[in-house]
């Protein structure tokens, strides 16, 4: 078990995650949802005590626990009152090392989270996200839905759960991060307490092949009644910090559509008032994501946003950015770097980010540097070699007889259209 | 293992000035918690100024609060104090428009605002050696401010598109607006904070001077200064950048209370949901009442997490509920306490009203136990904790508290008066409040067209489990 630690005695607060360095893409195909489902029982069933009397240890000791999957990890995140440090230890060893899996609590737990997975069509941007996902990655587990389905979640038995655990809640699987109001001692300590009641094992295999874009201009509208307005997602393939010029791309980024003042909010809310918000990103995981833009204009400005972000894209790739917004960018992320240092908890976090997504050592402590020695060059090779214009994907929910056709007729050398219900299964729709 | 340490942050530096600026006013000093302590000024021009040392991190937190939001608009008017917070950050005499962004972006900084009910809160997040250039911008959009029909329109336009996101294309956002809207019948917590569309589309550049040169004066704000500063120079800075600014005088405060409500309000409205909801407004207290504390307790034991008592029945013995909330509205006038529920697949808002009404009618008859106060304080402290673990989050508590209430400690002194509270002041603000002919409920419906698509599903990822 690896054990990083952030001392901050400002305010009686201690912060813990443990991570494992797993998360949903071991799902196995036709139970996808496992790991979440595992680990939100574990977080009910520690111990043995059911989750009315975990909850209310937990809430009476001032401390909280929840459990954090994601496709690449999976675990539990914490916070507690410094005096009830060691009491919470114990709850959330059981919770780790003890948990009873009960079947009738596992069978509430399949109830909830279809429920959970059905009330999510409620928000726009949500859908909007998950069918770009979808639409995006399609077969590569970068697609799949951490929730699972309803028909994965219930093809889920006790014995899968089991199995699972014992593969991936082992010691050499596990991260252990502490921060705040505790001493080094202390945490060894506790940490010790942790380690001694874990299995061995090895740590589970869990890489994903690098994803590759769809070829092509596709449009995808999730159709959902009565909207005023419509979520727009449209990407193409991003970046990887193993790739020499992803922190160009970064960098790049910042000038389109990473900040208030980027071109995109420039563009689409400051000059025409479209979307409240208007904004790119370059996200990674082990491997390349998508960047991808996100705006949300009513519904008779859609066709005009899509058109008007389509020619930013392409304006950016083809002609680049200037030596002065380059200087501006990289004076904003620097200096705006103090904030991702400013409390114990976030230092933590990037510590753990490094473990879990494979990072070189001194990833984020070098990153200023990184930064500074961007050239203007390097950034507009790097627009130019990573953002395509021709395998571009679209994703917009609203009412499609409202938007459709002019949504077409706003995506020029449109390759693929298809409209989806929004309360469909999302699976891929090419 | 991986190790560092901030033993500094426990320390705090106090170096007062030893002599204060002319046109400075000292109220003194007061504490902030156990280690840290904010002091109190107060310019010529009845602009009130907070300060808290706290060296954790090279970074400060500046905000501004404004003693006016939504309560102090009038119908055919309203939302302006919103819109006119996106106003904020355009061109001044001195600063072409994105000039404000530009700038602290460039410095590293990052800048927000929000309006509610009774306030308007600017806040600037900087590294600390860019205080300067974030007290010059603050004080200049305070005083020089240019408004220009262009960039009202393009506003409004921005500010309609909020809307659509947060109310009309939003279930929960819309039920919200509708339950306010029933709840109150005379007093400006009737609209809400972002506005009525027409409204929104109707102002005038001449209705945002208007409203500026009455609400945006030195005397209705307070300015909060969290973070890795030196206190020695500071005040003069800040008298310096605001101490020519002119008082306003006497603000308008003429609201009008809202009669007692006699009968149960009940509205049924159908959106495009996937399942029905259920949204309840008691009226309650002022932030300023002596019983907010035990009820804020109170919604604690009922819906703070699992292991609360409306969880328990309807999420998990009746699974009728995938979700039941309880909030107490903070605000300076009356407001109301929230309950919030989504029905599971095959139930509906009335089984969820006819449970909920079970609960609230057992806590006159079955004691609450120890246990379950205790509990609901702990969460209490840990949620207030949370809330102070950067300079931007003090700032935020200070300013809010300071704003409301006059008392910019009160986070800490409200926390101490809840170790008093006991479980027959909960059952005693219960029957007080919990009145079914003071409250309003919404019954939200599933739309016929929505209930026509209805299939498999899937989603995103990660929720919590707590």
């Amino acid at each position: 078990m690896t054990l990083l630690m952030e001392t901050d005695r400002s305010l009686p607060l201690v912060q813990l995650g443990i991570s494992a360095y797993s998360g949903a893409v071991l799902d196995p195909q036709g139970k996808e949802g496992l790991t979440r489902l595992m680990t939100r029982l574990m977080r009910r069933t520690g111990d043995g005590l059911g989750p009315e009397v975990l909850d209310e240890r937990f809430d009476t000791l001032g401390s909280a626990m929840s459990s954090d999957v994601s496709i690449t990890s999976s675990g539990f995140s914490g916070s507690v009152i410094s005096a009830s440090l060691n009491a919470f230890v114990k709850l959330a060893q059981g919770v780790l090392c003890r948990p009873s899996f009960d079947s009738s609590e596992l069978e509430r737990l399949q109830r909830e989270t279809i429920d959970e997975i059905r009330e999510l069509k409620d928000s726009d941007r949500s859908l909007a996200r998950m069918w770009y996902r979808t639409a995006f990655f399609g077969a590569h587990p970068y697609g799949r839905s951490v929730l699972g389905t309803e028909q994965t979640l219930s093809a889920i038995s006790p014995d899968d759960i089991r199995a699972h655990y014992a593969r991936t809640i082992v010691r050499d699987n596990l991260l252990l991060a502490v921060a705040g109001d505790a001493d080094e001692l202390r945490v060894k300590e506790l940490e010790a307490a942790l380690f001694d009641a874990l299995p061995a094992g090895p740590k589970p295999e869990s890489q994903v092949p690098a994803p590759v874009s769809l070829p092509g201009r596709r449009l995808l509208v999730v159709d959902k009644p009565e909207r005023t307005q419509t979520q727009i997602v449209i990407g193409t393939m991003g970046s990887h910090p193993s790739d020499p010029d992803h922190t160009a791309l970064v960098v790049g980024n910042t000038i389109f559509g990473g900040t208030f003042t980027a071109r995109l909010m420039q563009e689409v809310r400051a000059k025409r008032g479209w979307s409240y918000g208007a904004s790119s990103s370059v996200p990674f995981d082990r491997q390349r994501q998508s960047f991808s833009m996100w705006t949300f204009p009513q519904a008779s400005d859609a066709a005009a946003c899509v058109r008007l972000q389509l020619d930013l894209l392409r304006t950016w790739v083809n002609e680049g950015v200037s030596a002065e917004e380059l200087s501006w960018a990289k004076r904003y992320l620097i200096r705006s770097n103090v904030f991702n240092l400013d409390t114990a908890a976030k230092r933590m976090s990037l510590l753990v980010d490094e473990r879990i997504y494979d990072l070189p050592a001194n990833y984020y402590a070098e990153y200023p540097a990184r930064v500074e020695a961007v050239t203007l060059d390097e950034v507009n090779a790097a627009i130019r070699k990573r953002i395509s214009l021709e395998d571009v994907l679209i994703t917009v929910v609203g009412t499609e007889a409202n938007i459709g056709n002019d949504l077409r007729g706003a995506v020029d050398g449109l390759s693929e259209y298809r409209v989806v219900p929004f309360d469909a299964d999302p699976v891929s729709p090419w | 293992m991986t190790s560092s340490s901030t033993e500094q942050s426990t320390k705090m530096i106090s170096r007062k000035p030893a002599t204060l600026p002319s046109g400075v006013q000292a109220l003194g000093r007061i504490p902030f918690g156990p280690k840290l302590g904010i002091d109190l000024y107060q310019l010529q021009n009845g602009l009130r100024v907070l300060l808290l040392e706290d060296h954790a991190a090279p970074v400060i937190a500046y905000h501004t609060w404004f003693r006016v939001g939504s309560r102090n608009e009038r119908e055919g008017k309203t939302g302006i104090a919103h819109l006119f917070e996106h106003l904020m950050f355009n061109e001044t005499t001195s600063s072409p428009k994105g000039e404000f962004d530009r700038k602290l972006e460039e410095a590293g900084a990052e800048s927000n605002a929000s309006t509610w009910l009774d306030f308007t809160q600017y806040n600037i997040s900087a590294p600390s050696e860019s205080l300067d250039l974030v007290i010059g911008l603050e004080s200049d959009r305070m005083q020089h401010l240019v408004l220009r029909e262009p960039q009202v329109a393009s506003e409004k336009e921005v500010v309609a598109n909020e809307r659509r996101y947060r109310v009309e294309d939003d279930v929960e956002g819309a039920v919200s607006e509708l339950l306010w809207a029933t709840a109150f019948k005379e007093h400006p917590y009737k609209w809400p904070t972002i506005g009525w569309m027409q409204d929104i589309l109707g102002f005038t550049t001449a209705d945002c001077e208007a409203f500026y040169r009455t609400y945006y004066s030195p005397d209705n704000a307070s300015v909060i200064l969290v973070g890795d500063f030196e206190p020695a120079s500071v005040l003069q800075k800040i008298q310096n950048a605001y101490g020519q600014i002119a008082a306003s005088g006497r603000l308008p405060d003429a609201i009008v209370a809202e009669p007692e409500q006699a009968a149960e309000r009940v509205v049924e409205i159908r959106k495009p949901t996937m399942n029905e909801k259920l949204n309840i407004g008691y009226h309650s207290p002022p932030l300023a009442h002596a019983d907010t504390g035990a009820l804020n307790l109170l919604c604690e034991v009922m819906a703070g997490g699992r292991a609360s008592r409306l969880h328990r029945k309807l999420v998990r013995e009746l699974e009728i509920a995938s979700e039941v909330r309880l909030s107490l509205g903070p605000f300076r006038d009356p407001g109301l306490l929230e309950v919030y529920a989504t029905a599971r697949e095959e139930h509906n808002a009335d089984e969820l009203l006819k449970a909920i009404d079970l609960e609230f009618e057992k806590l006159s008859t079955e004691e609450i136990a120890p246990q379950e106060l205790e509990r609901a304080r702990a969460r209490f402290e840990l949620g207030l904790l949370h809330g102070l673990e950067n300079a931007e989050g003090k700032a935020s508590t200070i300013g809010f508290f300071e704003c409301l209430l006059a008392e910019p400690n009160a986070a800490f002194t409200r926390l101490e008066a809840l170790r008093s509270v006991t479980v027959s002041d909960l059952q005693r603000v219960a029957r007080r409040y919990l009145d079914k002919k003071r409250r309003s409920v919404i019954l939200v419906r599933i739309s016929e067209e929505a209930a026509e698509q209805d299939g498999a599903e899937d989603s995103d990822d990660e929720e919590g489990d707590a």
